[in-house]
């Protein structure tokens, strides 16, 4: 055992040599020290992390940490400055953190994703040695979470989640699984129920056996009344504590007129119960005691096999927080805004203070929502999305709240005013500090309002709701009209069993649970690949799509690959830096591709009265010049002439300034890779369109590759594009729209489905139905194949549970299958239509689909 | 915040360690004693305190209570402090305990070997001592509620709750068994009789063997297995449902001993189902505790303590699946009262229970002695021999009871039995008593290997008292405040579960105290008007059947099976035992039943039987009686016993001990002695051979008799063996 | 066979303890986390050096 009072002499020698250093493990954590060797008590570490924790835990005499698992420490990434968690602390976050909460004593439990051996459980569990202000900590290996219980006035918030960080197990701070409910005090309650009805079931057959063996044969009737009484004494507690959801929810159920599932197995239940008590107190026989509690163990079972399922299923990332957008973010430390130039930059990296400016492009990053956090600083362009609740801090905030209160005109803020997520800025770039974590639940379902949502009588959902209603009513007429008809044959024995069997065995939540769990897993499934769909019904509206319309720019081309060539009188650097911070304010891919390319470390200038009118151009002053850029009719009309040079391949984007034509950005659209294999594929099945806003010079290249049969349209307005959908509509086709969604939202709300491409932008429009990334489009085949295969899985799923539940009224109609036999019957055929769709949805994405990832730019 | 330290108290350990040891040495010698005497009468050495009557119960009390009992102790009093974190709640009571169990070992041994027993199986011993044992078990379960109060680990390990289960069971089950009305300071007659007392016994016999062989042992399994496989048990949840599953319905096991006996049917039938399902939760234990052993096989190469545990779990479900299989009716009728059960019986002791123990006392020693174990070779060694003893002890078993069985039961072509003889049914059996002797001697000689083996590791390392340790106590306050709407239904809902289980207590309590004496007295068995309560005379014969430990090797329960009645006679019925206490059914045939020899035998033919067997019957295994023929019968705690019976419900007249007792008794004496006379044997009317020749006379006569005629010895004419 | 009259009353008492017992356990959060403790087991402390006893030749004197 490693002696654990070695005393410690922290010498640093410098490497020996890569070589001999390059063999050696780290003590801690078992990599190899390739470049720096560090050395401390005769161990060699590989960073200054793997160190610091050694000492740390020596000092505590916790050395045996090293003795429970080789090595077992974790590999160190960047140790966080303490400051970086102060905002921990913030009044209305930490209330939201932390469990309990008083003057001596606060709860609070993180996850922690580095816990994964025993030894870590027994650092982290001795944390008190290491802290005294820590009372009590305890691991949750399966849930890979820590409960930490600490004295809040010795230890802050911030400290601890520091302190977890430096010893190599950083809590995993995401905030927006944050308000998902504790499950504990429900699991116990059903662990209650489970545990009495097992033990009521087991003894109160040892009572009805000796009924089964011909009891009365022997000692008289005076034990059979006993062993009665005693297992009525025995299933009471049943009756009344376990099945107590079941009575719940009935009475629920009954009190809005709204027969749910448990209405007939509560029918079921007091049917046996009475029939049992009248039969023991007349002396006819023991009663059915035995089967009312073997049921209600059964489908106690039956109940925590779907609990389980479902929490396991939504455990993994919940769908609605993949929401693809991206954001453009300033680096962290205190950065000062861009837009008045003035730099600061102290990059927490290197302690270095006064560094030197760094180009400005690397201050701003592109990051998904899911990566926000509190107090980050963020670029808004125009058309982008306000991702969370932010403070303005500089820039003309013209915000369109359609998106949220549903009425159009937009609305003024001033500076410092705060901003409500779900609102898109028109106009210039701004700039916003965020004051709460990004909520991608909310937005989803702003995104699902019913203002967007198509009607969905047809779809499966529907047709389902309305039938399990009914289902109820069903199946207690069918119930009745069995004890009558075994009634009036002179059986009421098998009346009863008859009546009850077929309360228990009718199972309409496989019905209601086929769709939801194939079509949510086969959403999950794809928002994994970066095609993240709306709500369950757009997948069988994909399903019924038989004609295609594309958008040609952005869709079909990608914008972010072309040449671009400026055709006219060279520009000079001041008009190529205006033209720069024009650019800078809009999302649309012409301006997005130009800025790159004239981009070279210019400071953006500042740009007042911005206005982008779509599918036409943008206009701005910038430092007193009038500067616009767009298509060729739009600068018409405004009578500045274009010179008609001659027709160039590719779009063009003509530049005016101060009124006086100046040239014109030509750029290449070079098709997306694969294109041409997806449109043969989809040739053969779909009748396939293209409309375009651009000028008819690419036709020959475009019917080359649609093939003759498909119908080119040019030069089209948003309006036009509508009309076009709408007529094919008429003539009975159902129309998968894809495009850029820019200036084609009316044509994706009034196709059946709307595809929106987004290429790494914010710009999102709320008419689409579904949002693809700009690299998937190529797999497109894939995707309308897969969503016909999840549909075939949801029928095959509601013919299973309609087969089950055929079978198994028939059977109990006749009387012939016992209660206690469907309540075993019952749960397994929703447990095993819930596991066949989830699972057949699963293993198609895996066949069909791309890999999750592998298709990324 | 404090962060306490307080220390292990590993002196305890060390006491029971040393007492399972020598214990455990001395229970398999009275065993090796027992299975030399079975095939060479000689070893009986002729005195009454060796005979194989009394050394069987010295046998299964000193392994069941000595070896396994301190073992049980030594496992939990140190699992228990490290799973608790906190030293036993107090020393003294510690201390007491274990006093008080050697005590009472060594009182079992001296009372069973001088002859005083209830002739209870796992229950011989005596009401004083019954008492003893309570007020022990009861001080250690206050040690151990006390110290489970004041642990440092809020969690409670699975461990504990099977030692909570031993603890509580145990107690409601030995006092259930040991209710007896005491008829002198070492005697004393069962309350319940005949049918009611086999069904009472065998509840408790069972539930001995389920609540002190069984579930402490997976208890100190599921902690000392991953201790020494340093790999958590397979599945936590598995063993959690396992406990419980088993503790919810073990209880109800019992009968499953008394299958084809005069126990009314269903109540056979129930204990056969029950026993049938508890397969699954005893396979459930054997394949968590196998499982756990998943990636860490190697280990079982290198270390000795985990091959003892391996084969002590495979020995286990082996024994547990064999169990319910022999509680089958249908193989029951060849298994019971065969050897078969014998080598169901060892298959557990020695493999599940043995190798557990000295898998826990290998990896004890090293740890209490802060040193390595002394030969790692040497361990292997005891457990190659011990395997090689169990298979010559379990294998010959196998073999001489299913010969027993099926040469019982065989019948010639024309109808008849094809060994109507009982000895020549034992004649087969010799060698294969033999080699069980063998196998037995093995399994010793490889604990005297472990002895040295343990000796030599003490002796090299230095024993460590109390190993210092650190933990934070239990902080009271609530985990999360509950308030509004659920809490006031969780307060409401605590409050009804916990009336109703109150109130069912009470229902149960009352209805017992009330219901009881009612009952009691007035049996609804369907009593046999002839039969009567035994003669004075025979009572004391009755008595000396008991004391000299007979139904060890004979049975009085003819079974209603054709093989039986031909050989035996009219099968027994449940009303001719109603005023047995204790009843005397037994469990083994070493010797043949005995229900019907009332008559069939002349008195003479009993006395020089009696004296030296094999001049009646040559080649016969029993033991012989000589000093029955020399000692005088004891008639002045005739009263007592009159008394003692009459208030467990023999209807004696009243004052019938006073004096009429002695001379009915001197009048049956007399005929006696005039019968032998005509047998040409002389005795004097006061030897305690009188008395049996009395009983064994009278068993199984009174449902001949037509005329009830007050005492009766029918000089039947005697039928050639 | 009235004996059942104190066996079926003993029996059920006994497992009506047990399951008072099952209730007080599932309430009282003994099974909130069904994995850990089956590796928390493993960790009892490493043997603190304690000051050395003699090798006392009397194996059971009672200790205080």
């Amino acid at each position: 055992m490693s002696s654990n009072t070695a005393a410690i002499a922290p010498m640093k020698t410098p490497a020996v040599g890569p070589g001999a250093a390059a063999a050696v493990p780290c003590h801690h954590c078992g990599l190899d020290c390739r470049d720096l060797v560090l050395r401390s008590a005769e161990q060699r570490f590989c960073c200054q992390g793997c160190r610091t924790v050694y000492e740390l835990l020596i000092e505590n005499g916790l050395g045996d940490f090293y003795r429970l698992g080789q090595s077992a420490g974790m590999q160190f990434q960047r140790p966080e400055a303490t400051a970086q968690f102060s905002y921990l602390d913030e009044a209305a976050l930490r209330s939201r953190l932390v469990q309990f909460d008083s003057e001596k004593l606060t709860r609070i439990t993180f996850r922690v994703p580095a816990i994964h051996c025993v030894a870590c459980i027994w650092l982290l569990e001795n944390l008190p040695r290491i802290n005294p202000a820590f009372h009590e900590a305890r691991v949750n290996f399966a849930r890979k979470e820590v409960a930490l219980a600490f004295d809040p006035r010795r230890l802050k918030l911030g400290d601890v989640v520091a302190l977890l960080g430096a010893l190599g197990y950083p809590p995993d701070l995401r905030f927006d699984d944050l308000d998902r409910a504790p499950a504990s005090p429900i699991g116990r309650r059903l662990w209650l129920q489970l545990g009495i009805a097992g033990f009521a079931f087991g003894n109160i057959m040892l009572f009805s056996l000796p009924g089964y063996f011909g009891l009365d044969s022997f000692s008289g009737p005076m034990f059979s009344q006993i062993f009665g009484w005693f297992s009525f004494a025995l299933a009471l507690p049943v009756f009344v504590f376990s099945a107590a959801d079941y009575w719940r929810s009935a009475w629920t159920g009954l009190r809005q007129r709204q027969l749910t599932i448990e209405v007939p197995i509560a029918l079921g239940l007091i049917a046996i119960f009475i029939r049992s008590l009248f039969e023991i107190i007349t002396g006819l026989g023991e009663g059915y005691f035995d089967s009312l509690t073997g049921l209600m163990f059964f489908l106690l079972i039956g109940r925590m096999f779907q609990q389980k399922t479902y929490d396991r299923l939504s455990f993994e990332r919940d769908y609605k927080s993949f929401f693809p957008l991206a954001v453009t973010r300033l680096r962290r430390g205190g950065m000062e805004s861009w837009s008045n130039g003035a730099v600061g930059a102290k990059d927490n990296r290197s302690e270095r203070s006064n560094a030197p400016t760094l180009p400005h492009a690397s201050r701003e990053e592109r990051v998904s929502l899911s990566q926000l956090a509190v107090g980050d600083q963020l670029v808004i362009r125009n058309g982008e999305l306000i991702p969370a609740d932010a403070k303005l801090r500089s820039g003309p905030a013209l915000i369109d709240y359609s998106f949220v209160t549903g009425e159009s005109d937009p609305v003024a803020c001033p500076a410092g005013a705060l901003l409500f997520a779900g609102g898109r800025q028109m106009g210039g770039a701004i700039e916003v500090e965020m004051t709460r974590a990004v909520n991608q639940s909310y937005l989803t379902s702003l995104w699902n309002q019913a203002a967007f949502q198509k009607d969905d009588s047809g779809t499966l959902d529907t047709v389902i709701n309305r039938f399990s209603r009914r289902f109820t009513f069903n199946v207690v007429g069918i119930a009745v009209v069995a004890a009558i008809w075994w009634l009036a044959a002179g059986d009421p024995a098998r009346a009863g069993k008859a009546f009850v069997s077929v309360l228990i065995v009718a199972c309409p939540c496989a019905l209601a649970l086929a769709t939801p769990f194939a079509l949510g897993t086969a959403l999950r499934m794809l928002g994994r690949r970066q095609m993240f769909l709306k709500s369950p019904t757009v997948i069988e509206n994909l399903a019924r799509v038989d004609a295609i319309v594309f958008d040609k720019t952005g869709t079909l081309t990608s914008t972010g690959a072309g040449a671009v060539r400026f055709v006219g009188h060279p520009l000079s650097e001041i008009e190529e830096r205006w033209l720069y911070s024009l650019t800078r304010h809009s999302t649309h891919p012409y301006a997005v591709r130009i800025g790159e390319v004239i981009a070279h470390d210019f400071f953006p200038e500042a740009v007042r009265s911005f206005l982008e009118t779509p599918g036409q151009g943008m206009e701005a002053q910038i430092s007193g010049r009038e500067i616009w850029m767009g298509s060729a009719a739009w600068l018409a009309s405004r009578n500045v002439a274009a010179e008609s040079g001659k027709l160039e391949q590719g779009s063009e984007v003509h530049v005016a300034i101060d009124g006086r034509y100046r040239g014109k950005f030509v750029l290449g659209g070079a098709l997306r890779p694969e294109t041409d294999r997806m449109i043969q594929a989809l040739g053969s099945c779909y009748e396939l369109a293209l409309l375009s806003g651009d000028n008819p010079r690419e036709r020959e290249r475009m019917a080359g590759l649609l093939g003759k049969s498909a119908d080119l349209q040019f030069n089209q307005s948003p309006l036009n594009k509508l009309e076009f959908i709408h007529n094919l509509q008429r003539s009975g086709r159902r129309v998968l729209m894809v495009g850029d969604g820019l200036n084609d939202a009316g044509a994706l709300k009034q196709s059946d489905v709307g595809l929106a491409v987004v290429e790494e932008v914010g710009a999102f429009s709320p008419a689409s139905d579904g949002i693809v990334a700009a690299s998937t489009v190529p797999q497109l085949a894939a995707l309308l194949r897969y969503a016909q295969s999840v549909v075939r899985v949801v029928k095959a799923g509601l013919a299973i549970s309609a087969a089950y539940n055929l079978v198994g009224l028939a059977l109990a109609v006749q009387g012939l299958l016992s209660p206690v036999f469907c309540a075993v019957f019952m749960p397994l055929s929703s447990i095993t239509v819930v596991l066949f769709s989830s699972g057949m949805a699963t293993w198609l994405a895996r066949r069909i689909l791309p890999q999750p990832g592998g298709a990324g730019q | 915040m404090n962060l306490e330290t307080f220390r292990y108290d590993n002196r305890i350990v060390r006491a029971f360690a040393i007492a399972t040891i020598v214990w455990g040495i001395v229970g398999m010698l009275a065993g090796l004693l027992a299975a030399l005497q079975l095939f060479w009468p000689g070893a009986n050495f002729d005195l009454a305190y060796t005979t194989f009557g009394r050394v069987r119960p010295l046998h299964t009390n000193a392994v069941v209570f000595a070896f396994v009992g301190n073992a049980m102790f030594m496992g939990i009093y140190y699992s228990l402090q490290r799973l608790c974190k906190a030293r036993m709640f107090s020393d003294r009571l510690s201390w007491a305990n274990f006093w008080g169990w050697q005590g009472i070992i060594v009182a079992a041994a001296v009372t069973l070997l001088s002859g005083f027993t209830t002739s209870k199986e796992y229950a011989e011993l005596e009401w004083p001592i019954d008492i003893a044992i309570a007020v022990v078990w009861v001080i250690f379960t206050i040690n151990l509620l006390g110290t489970i109060v004041k642990r440092r680990e809020k969690h409670m390990y699975v461990a504990i709750w099977f030692y909570i289960a031993t603890a509580i069971t145990v107690a409601v089950l030995h006092i259930g068994n040991s209710i007896a009305m005491p008829a002198g300071w070492l005697k004393s007659y069962p309350v319940y009789a005949g049918v009611q007392d086999a069904l009472v016994q065998w509840w408790y016999a069972h539930n001995a063997v389920a609540f002190f062989l069984t579930t402490p042992f997976l208890g100190l399994m599921y902690y000392f297995l991953p201790k020494a496989a340093e790999r958590p048990v397979f599945s936590y949840r598995l063993s959690i449902i396992h406990f419980w599953g088993l503790i919810f319905l073990y209880i109800w096991a019992g009968p499953h001993h008394l299958l084809y006996t005069a126990l009314p049917d269903w109540a056979q039938s129930l204990g056969m189902v029950f026993s049938v399902m508890l397969v699954a939760p005893s396979w459930g234990g054997m394949l968590n505790g196998l499982l756990t052993l998943r990636g860490a096989w190697h280990k079982v190469r290198e270390e000795p303590m985990l091959k003892f545990m391996v084969v002590a779990l495979t020995a286990y479900g082996m024994a547990t699946l064999e169990g319910p299989l022999l509680s089958i009716k249908s193989v029951n009728a060849l298994s019971h009262y065969t050897d078969w059960t014998v080598a169901h019986v060892h298959t557990g002791a020695l493999g599940w229970n043995g190798f557990l123990a000295f898998s826990m006392l290998y990896w004890l020693f090293p740890k209490l002695w802060n040193t390595k174990l002394y030969s790692v070779k040497l361990a292997n060694w005891h457990f190659w021999i011990a395997i090689l003893g169990m298979m010559f002890y379990i294998v010959p078993m196998y073999w001489s009871g299913v010969t027993q069985g099926l040469m019982w039961k065989e019948f010639t072509s024309d109808g008849f039995l094809q060994y109507p003889n009982f000895l020549e049914t034992v004649l087969q059996l010799v060698p294969m008593y033999g080699l069980r002797a063998v196998g037995g001697s093995l399994y010793i000689v490889g604990v005297l290997f472990m002895v040295f083996n343990l000796w030599q590791t003490a002796r090299a390392g230095q024993f460590v008292p109390d190993v210092e340790a650190q933990a934070v106590p239990l902080r009271s306050q609530p985990a999360h405040v509950e308030s509004g709407p659920i809490y006031k239904h969780r307060w409401l809902e605590s409050r009804v579960v916990l009336f109703t289980v109150l109130s069912l207590v009470a229902i149960l309590i009352g209805g017992a105290v009330e219901i009881i004496p009612l009952y009691l007295i007035k049996s609804n068995v369907p009593t046999i008007a002839s039969v009567k309560p035994y003669t004075p005379l025979e009572v004391l014969g009755r008595d000396l059947y008991i004391r000299e430990g007979c139904v060890g090797c004979h049975s009085q329960m003819i079974r209603p099976f054709r093989s039986e009645t031909e050989r035996y006679g009219e099968y027994s019925k449940a009303g001719e035992f109603v005023y047995d206490h204790p009843f005397l059914w037994g469990s083994k045939r070493t010797g043949p039943d005995l229900h019907r020899i009332g008559g069939k035998y002349a008195d003479a033919w009993h006395f020089n039987h009696m004296e030296d067997p094999r001049t009646m019957s040559p080649g016969s295994l029993m033991p012989r009686y000589a000093w029955l023929l020399t000692q005088k019968l004891d008639t002045n705690s005739l009263p007592a016993r009159i008394s003692a019976l009459r208030k467990v419900g023999v209807p004696y007249e009243v004052g019938y001990e006073q004096g009429q007792a002695q001379q009915d008794l001197a009048a049956q004496a007399a005929k006696i002695v005039t019968n032998l006379k005509q047998g040409s044997v002389e005795s004097a009317a006061d030897r305690e051979i009188i008395a049996l020749i009395a009983y064994l006379q009278r068993l199984g006569t009174d449902i001949k008799a037509v005329a009830p005629p007050a005492a009766q010895a029918a000089t039947s004419t005697v039928n050639q063996p | 066979m009235n004996v059942l009259f104190i066996l079926i009353p003993l029996s059920i008492l006994l497992a009506t303890c047990f399951l008072w017992a099952f209730i007080w356990a599932v309430r009282s959060g003994q099974y909130d986390d069904t994995q850990t403790p089956s590796m928390r087991v493993l960790l009892d402390d490493a043997p603190v050096a304690v000051p050395k006893e003699s090798f006392d030749s009397k194996p059971n004197q009672t200790s205080t």
